[in-house]
């Protein structure tokens, strides 16, 4: 049984830091050779869970929930009011999508989601977290200066626009619905899904440029 | 834990990096040591919130300095000395001084994309009624305690409102501390910007954080 010893732990992390090779890679290629002697893994499962957040578990995922909610009234009530039952709609269900929730911009209001305890966010909907997120810049500015973080980002908001942050302190799992842009009445979900960003889902972008994506 | 993790409201960061290219990995081995995490077998007693703990507990300065994926990399490997599943020697050199447990039975290529569609979920069976109501004012508990908790230091012993209640969960403070669990209801509290920073923060601006029961007061 696991002694849960913080003491203990923290002197553990002194001997690792003096022990351990010097550079990341070596570390994580040691571990890894050690859990296959061990039989703690199997390598060719490491294979498919880096080819699965490679390719498959990524923001098109969740730009296909915005878009389909875009285009359908019925999906899109079902997004803001149930979304753990939307996400298994699409078959977009996995770790923590059990507790996921979606936060709607309006013109009034403006949605971002952040971490400050840890790292907390919705892995299975847009995939791996960017750096920044769990960054000390992003994670201790966000709560407090957004509006300077977002014009980082290139988003300058109007003191009219109200700024909500939400701090994933619990295994609720925040995920941003951007406004759909104007101009975009005639498009399919296919082509609104290809102009919804991860910065959009994250809220640190605003507004979706079409420019790239018209439609045929 | 009054931790180097507990990263809200501190100043002297600087700048994010808005350039950072969009692609999921930027170093083979960070995704290899997601791989290693999702795939590998472990004690049946390592919850979420062990895991988390573990990490806080790490060199502040490495905390802040160390690549995230390598801040896993250590924080498993604590975990499993920690558990005497591997030692700090066996780890440094990738070698291992036992057999392998014959009984050992890895996930292999085929069950991961079975486990890929499993949903986890943190809810719990709760008898009692939540003690807020939706509009209720609280107050945040003044002081946090030496383990693992999940009440930001910026958003102590501060005036918010319930927004909403999100069932009964895990409490984090107990399943890191112990290989058991306890339900406890969570709310969404709402801030004023203005409440948790000062008189300059904008008007309207808002901070939601997901609290538990036995952080909050009747204000």
């Amino acid at each position: 049984m696991t002694e849960h010893n913080s003491e203990k732990i923290a002197h553990i992390h002194e001997d690792l830091h003096s022990h351990l090779p010097s550079e990341p890679a070596l570390r994580v290629k040691a571990l890894e050779s050690l859990l296959i002697e061990k039989k703690m893994v199997d390598p060719a499962a490491i294979d498919a869970w880096v080819e699965a957040y490679s390719e498959e578990i990524g923001p098109k995922r969740g730009a296909q929930l915005i878009a389909r909610a875009w285009t359908d009234p019925a999906f899109r009530e079902l997004l803001l009011t149930d979304a753990p039952k939307a996400v298994a709609e699409f078959g977009f269900e996995g770790w923590a999508t059990g507790h996921t929730v979606v936060l709607e911009n309006t013109a009034t209001t403006h949605n971002l989601v952040v971490c400050t305890l840890c790292s907390c966010y919705p892995i299975t909907l847009l995939g791996v977290p960017p750096n920044w997120y769990k960054t000390a810049a992003y994670r201790s500015r966000a709560v407090r200066e957004p509006r300077s973080v977002l014009a980082e980002f290139g988003v300058t908001l109007s003191p009219d626009i109200e700024v909500r942050v939400w701090d994933s302190t619990s295994e609720m799992r925040y995920m941003v619905m951007p406004e759909r842009p104007a101009g975009t009445e005639s498009w399919s979900a296919d082509q609104l899904a290809a102009i919804v960003t991860r910065n959009a889902m994250i809220g640190t972008q605003r507004d979706l440029p079409l420019a790239v994506k018209e439609p045929a | 834990m009054d931790g180097i993790h507990d990263l809200g409201g501190k100043e002297g960061f600087g700048k994010v990096d808005v350039n950072e290219p969009e692609e999921a990995f930027h170093a083979e081995w960070e995704a290899r040591m997601l791989g290693i995490v999702r795939s590998m077998t472990r004690p049946d007693d390592w919850s979420l919130d062990w895991f988390r703990h573990c990490r806080e507990m790490m060199d502040p300065s490495d905390y802040l300095t160390r690549p995230y994926y390598d801040q896993w990399m250590q924080t498993y490997s604590s975990m499993m000395v920690n558990s005497g599943v591997a030692s700090v020697e066996e780890i440094a050199t990738g070698r291992s001084k036992t057999a392998p447990d014959p009984a050992a039975d890895p996930i292999n290529a085929q069950d991961v994309a079975k486990s890929m569609n499993v949903v986890g979920t943190y809810d719990r069976p709760y008898e009692k009624a939540p003690a807020y109501a939706i509009g209720d004012r609280v107050r945040t508990a003044r002081h946090g305690h030496k383990g693992h908790t999940r009440l930001p230091a910026y958003a102590r012993d501060c005036i918010g409102t319930i927004h909403c209640y999100r069932g009964a969960h895990i409490l984090p403070d107990t399943s890191s501390a112990k290989s058991e669990e306890l339900a406890q209801p969570l709310y969404t509290v709402v801030f004023e910007a203005k409440e948790l920073w000062g008189e300059d923060s904008p008007d309207g601006d808002r901070i939601y954080i997901d609290l538990w029961e036995s952080y909050l007061e009747k204000p």
